[in-house]
């Protein structure tokens, strides 16, 4: 994405919204969603059209786990955490993953590819341990599971059903 | 005009205004309450630092609750003294001094007034700042808006976007002076500034030569329309008294 292609797009997001700060949060949303993180300008041109300080917004993109002030990767894994899947073993999938990506949860490889995250709970109990990636749901994962799943991504295969 | 109510605190009578915050109500009457978080700046508070806990007995229940934000809303005894406030206060003290070790102002306090037996909390390695963000809401209300709270939980602190120097920052140390734990640092040379990575320049008085702030300061504080003043406020209202003695010398 080129320099005006992204400031075009940021206008865009913005103008989406009355100038009012409430929907602040909202407008960050959308340009994590169409970036995969919030650039800096993103952050001044909201702040300027809402009349709101820029360190607010900041502090905000800061607060919030959805939002992301550095690139995330094209594919988001997401592990549960939550005391099913953590019971269930999730710490070993995280494990497995670095070993195959070579990234630790909240970090992102350096391709740009994926990201790993770990999240407290997916609401999946029953479906322990459960991985979502760009928002499938791997569920009763077992470890030597994960390279497929990996690969299957990496490989650009979207059907994952 | 306000309905008028009597409360007793501490054993002495008051009377207040209905909706007066208990704090002000002790103050005006004597009796001390300590505070961190609180401002006599703004008419808001936070109540955050908690350590302005007192217990409120209304309609012969006790509860405890913070006096900087308690707005009286009927007749009540206040203790601020009383066995529990004072060993709760003292474990609020104690867990805040672990969080501020480096403040010299935080174990004055907990010394005075602080519990020990808390050996087992381990201190924030070089830390002064206690969280309250008493700057933010300084730095906030003089329209700069410059500093906020970033990151959350144990990454919590304050500072400006990016940790970058801000181009809101005007320099003006409102949030170094309303810091209670002395936490922001700033050094100062004979002609300039330096606060949260940005460098200022000084602005001094043309008559008497006496520091009137950083030129920014200065520009910010007479307005966007307004002229910048060029000498301080001492030297102004001493010229506006010579130009009307001249004036009404002989009325």
């Amino acid at each position: 994405m080129t320099e005006i292609d992204q400031a075009s797009k940021i206008g865009e997001i913005i103008e989406a919204y009355p100038a009012d700060q409430r929907f602040a949060l909202a407008a960050l949303q959308d340009m994590q969603h169409a970036f995969n993180f919030i650039p800096e300008e993103g952050l001044a041109a909201l702040a300027e059209y809402l009349g709101c300080p820029q360190a607010q917004l900041y502090s905000m993109a800061t607060f919030y786990k959805a939002l992301s002030l550095t690139p995330k990767g094209e594919h988001i894994i997401k592990i549960c955490n939550g005391t099913a899947c953590h019971l269930r073993g999730a710490m070993n999938l995280a494990t497995e993953l670095k070993r195959d990506l070579g990234i630790e949860p909240g970090q992102t490889t350096e391709d740009g590819a994926f990201s790993v995250e770990l999240v407290n709970c997916l609401g999946s109990c029953a479906l322990a341990p459960v991985m979502v990636v760009d928002g499938n749901y791997h569920n009763k994962l077992r470890v030597e599971q994960i390279p497929g799943i990996i690969e299957s991504y990496a490989e650009g295969v979207t059907d994952h059903d | 005009m306000n309905e008028m109510l009597t409360i007793t605190i501490d054993g002495v009578e008051c009377t207040c205004q209905k909706g007066e915050y208990l704090y002000d109500v002790a103050t005006r009457n004597g009796i001390w309450i300590p505070v961190l978080c609180r401002s006599d700046a703004f008419d808001d508070h936070r109540a955050c630092c908690r350590i302005c806990i007192v217990e409120v007995e209304e309609r012969g229940r006790r509860k405890v609750v913070t006096a900087c934000v308690y707005p009286i809303e009927q007749e009540c005894t206040v203790y601020t003294k009383s066995e529990k406030i004072l060993e709760e206060r003292a474990v609020i003290m104690a867990l805040l001094a672990h969080r501020a070790p480096d403040s010299e102002r935080m174990a004055e306090m907990n010394k005075f007034m602080g519990r020990s037996g808390f050996d087992r909390l381990i201190s924030v390695d070089g830390e002064k700042c206690i969280l309250c963000g008493l700057c933010v809401q300084a730095c906030n209300s003089l329209g700069t808006g410059a500093i906020s709270t970033v990151l959350r939980g144990t990454d919590k602190k304050v500072d400006t976007p990016y940790g970058n120097p801000s181009a809101f920052c005007v320099g003006c140390l409102s949030c170094a002076n309303v810091c209670p734990t002395d936490a922001i640092e700033y050094t100062q040379t004979d002609t300039t500034r330096t606060i949260w990575n940005r460098e200022f320049d000084l602005a001094f008085c043309e008559e008497c030569g006496s520091l009137m702030g950083t030129t920014e300061s200065v520009r910010h504080a007479a307005g966007e329309d307004s002229e910048v003043p060029s000498v301080c406020d001492a030297c102004r209202k001493k010229k506006l008294a010579d130009e009307m003695m001249q004036t009404y010398r002989y009325v």
